[in-house]
């Protein structure tokens, strides 16, 4: 299968990166289709905590783009409740079999740590976020004490 | 067709005069000199030309047109498609700007990419970023961008791309890079040929969905393409399958209202429908001696069984005021101090104001099904006094020609009704809905009369079709705008 051999080298790349932000990546023996991760954001109100996701790859990848989940809750105008993220990147209609896991992790990142109001997946922290900046940090930060995963030491 | 249009200069004459018209060509019939021909664009308001085609000479049109812009621009076929596909195949427009920007309209086109990808191959095999799997370096391929994968990938991505429903629009697999597959590139690389024929399909729908001059029936099953001469909200009907429709936007046909409006009313009416099917019944009481009375038939001249009163279904007033005088019950009388009155009494002013015009709308459509009964009840009827010898069948046949201008000019009717919905108050509304009630008027003479066809002279009844369809071109004339 196509999907495995590139998955495997994928997997193997960002082990060997040492990305910071990315980590703690778990792939079960038998199913290399679904990773798991920790996300380290940088900025403020989510430094304070780290996020476990979940990478999930259809048989068909890198035809068809891979889908991610937020495992753990968090207070963002573009992740749901259930954890569901709008990343163009991995978009049906933007999806391209030449971009590389790494490029959607970082995209993610990029979007954990810089929300994108303009098109929010939770309207009500979207605006909340616009029209009261302050009250959110407040909020996002509460929330990320509250519920996140425990920052790795280093 | 042609003839006709072409030798047509200012041609002032209207439906009044045309009688007139008719008798001098009776006797100019030999001399073509110094005639004016009557221009059908001039004289009918929905005059429209346009072909019915099938596939292969939808083919043929599309292919000539590739070929033409190839051999002006001197590029492959396989580019002219992807240029014309980009521009509503206006030929025109792509010579012009190829010609002020060559580099520029093709990268625009998608067709070459801002800055080309340059590859350094060493040795004979390479690695393909898709796959990871190294192959021999003739197994790669690009599009102009430069961006190399092996051939098996690119197939697969053609595969995958296509179950998906994607012909035209499938780019290059590198990250952030828009350059399209061109037709001859995605065909090289598929190989199952129903693969290829699902492609083939699939961009011929694009095709002639971006051509504005071209649409699909939109009849059940129906594969006929309408090509219309010019891009206008007139009335096509397949040759096919005999499916009415909008040329503009494919759906039932609504003249006077144009595309935008008449979708703005049936979302509205498909929104308002429960409330407006709650408050508008489908009975009524007999004005007179309220007898509970359903109707049965498309005429809204309606004569209670019981006490024999003739009223109208709409107004429930006196049919007479409806016959000689000015017939003013399809106009909706806004209240005029409006204005002053609290947000709740607007509201309810607008939801009368829109139930005034949804009930009429939805009156016209119920009676345009009822009036297929009654040409149903009519045909048996006919059947029986030709076999009683009364007359033949063909003594009769001006009775369902009849029939079908009677459902023409209401089905106009029933759409003027979105038209005046949203139109704004003023002079122009008032003579449109003074127009349409002359219309209105008209239609329900001409359906009471055929409703009782044996005892209406055939003379009296031609006189009222004639009346009711120049009634019809009249309100088209004025207000058909396309």
């Amino acid at each position: 299968m196509a999907a495995t051999r590139r998955l495997q080298k994928e997997l193997g790349d960002i082990r060997n990166s040492g990305l910071k932000s990315f980590r703690d990546i778990q792939v079960d023996e038998s199913n290399i289709l679904t990773w798991q991760g920790l996300i380290v954001p940088d900025n403020p109100p989510y430094n304070k905590g780290a996020f476990k996701i979940e990478i999930n790859f259809p048989a068909e990848y890198p035809f068809k783009p891979p889908k991610i989940n937020f495992k753990t809750k968090i207070y963002h105008p573009n992740i749901d409740e259930k954890g569901q993220v709008c990343l163009p990147i991995i978009s049906a209609e933007n999806w391209k079999p030449a971009t590389k896991t790494d490029q959607v992790i970082q995209a993610l990142v990029a979007l954990v740590n810089e929300p994108e109001p303009e098109h929010p997946l939770r309207g009500d922290l979207a605006e909340e976020y616009l029209k009261d900046k302050k009250k959110f940090t407040k909020n996002a930060e509460e929330y990320t004490k509250k519920h996140s995963e425990k920052r790795p030491a280093d | 067709m042609e003839e006709i249009m072409t030798t047509s200069q200012g041609c002032e004459s209207d439906m009044d005069c045309s009688d007139n018209e008719c008798y001098e060509d009776y006797y100019n019939i030999n001399d073509d000199s110094d005639i004016e021909q009557v221009d059908p664009r001039k004289v009918d308001p929905e005059y429209f030309e346009f072909k019915c085609l099938y596939e292969e000479e939808v083919d043929r049109l599309l292919n000539e047109t590739v070929e033409t812009l190839s051999n002006i621009l001197h590029i492959p076929p396989s580019l002219a498609k992807v240029l014309l596909h980009g521009h509503q195949w206006n030929i025109e427009e792509v010579t012009r700007k190829y010609h002020d920007n060559p580099s520029n309209t093709l990268i625009t086109s998608k067709i070459e990419p801002v800055t080309t990808h340059s590859n350094i191959i060493m040795g004979r095999y390479m690695c393909c970023p898709v796959c990871v799997m190294p192959h021999p370096v003739d197994k790669f391929h690009s599009l102009t961008c430069g961006h190399l994968f092996c051939r098996d990938c690119w197939t697969m991505h053609f595969e995958v791309q296509i179950n998906q429903g994607i012909s035209t629009g499938i780019a290059c697999m590198a990250r952030e890079c828009d350059v399209l597959a061109p037709e001859d590139f995605v065909l090289r690389h598929l190989t199952r040929p129903n693969m290829r024929e699902k492609y083939q399909q699939f961009s011929f729908q694009d095709h002639v969905k971006s051509h504005p001059e071209l649409r699909f029936c939109p009849g059940p099953n129906c594969s006929i393409v309408v090509h219309g001469r010019e891009i206008k909200a007139k009335r096509a009907i397949c040759t096919q399958c005999k499916t009415t429709f909008c040329f503009k936007c494919g759906c039932d046909y609504h003249a006077p209202t144009d595309c935008q409006v008449i979708k703005k009313w049936l979302t509205k009416c498909a929104d308002d429908s429960e409330t407006a099917n709650y408050i508008s019944a489908h009975t009524k009481d007999c004005p007179k001696c309220h007898i509970c009375i359903e109707k049965n038939g498309g005429c809204n001249h309606m004569q209670c069984y019981n006490c024999k009163h003739d009223f109208c279904w709409m107004c429930l007033g006196d049919w007479k005021s409806h016959g000689s005088e000015y017939y003013e019950c399809s106009r909706y009388r806004e209240n005029p101090n409006i204005a002053h009155e609290s947000v709740h009494a607007q509201a309810r002013e607008a939801l009368k104001k829109y139930l005034h015009y949804y009930e009429r709308w939805e009156n016209h459509s119920k009676s345009l099904k009822l009036e297929e009964q009654t040409l149903g009840k009519l045909r048996s009827r006919i059947n029986q006094k030709v076999m009683s010898g009364l007359g033949t069948w063909i003594d009769w046949q001006y009775l369902f020609t009849a029939a079908n201008l009677l459902a023409k000019c209401r089905y106009t009717l029933q759409y003027t009704y979105p038209y005046a919905y949203y139109m704004d108050a003023g002079p122009r509304k008032e003579l449109f809905e003074y127009q349409q009630a002359q219309l209105e008027a008209e239609i329900e003479n001409l359906s009471w009369k055929i409703e009782r066809a044996e005892t209406t002279d055939r003379g009296d009844l031609e006189n009222q079709m004639d009346i009711a369809e120049k009634r019809r071109t009249t309100l088209l004339k004025d207000f058909l705008d396309v």
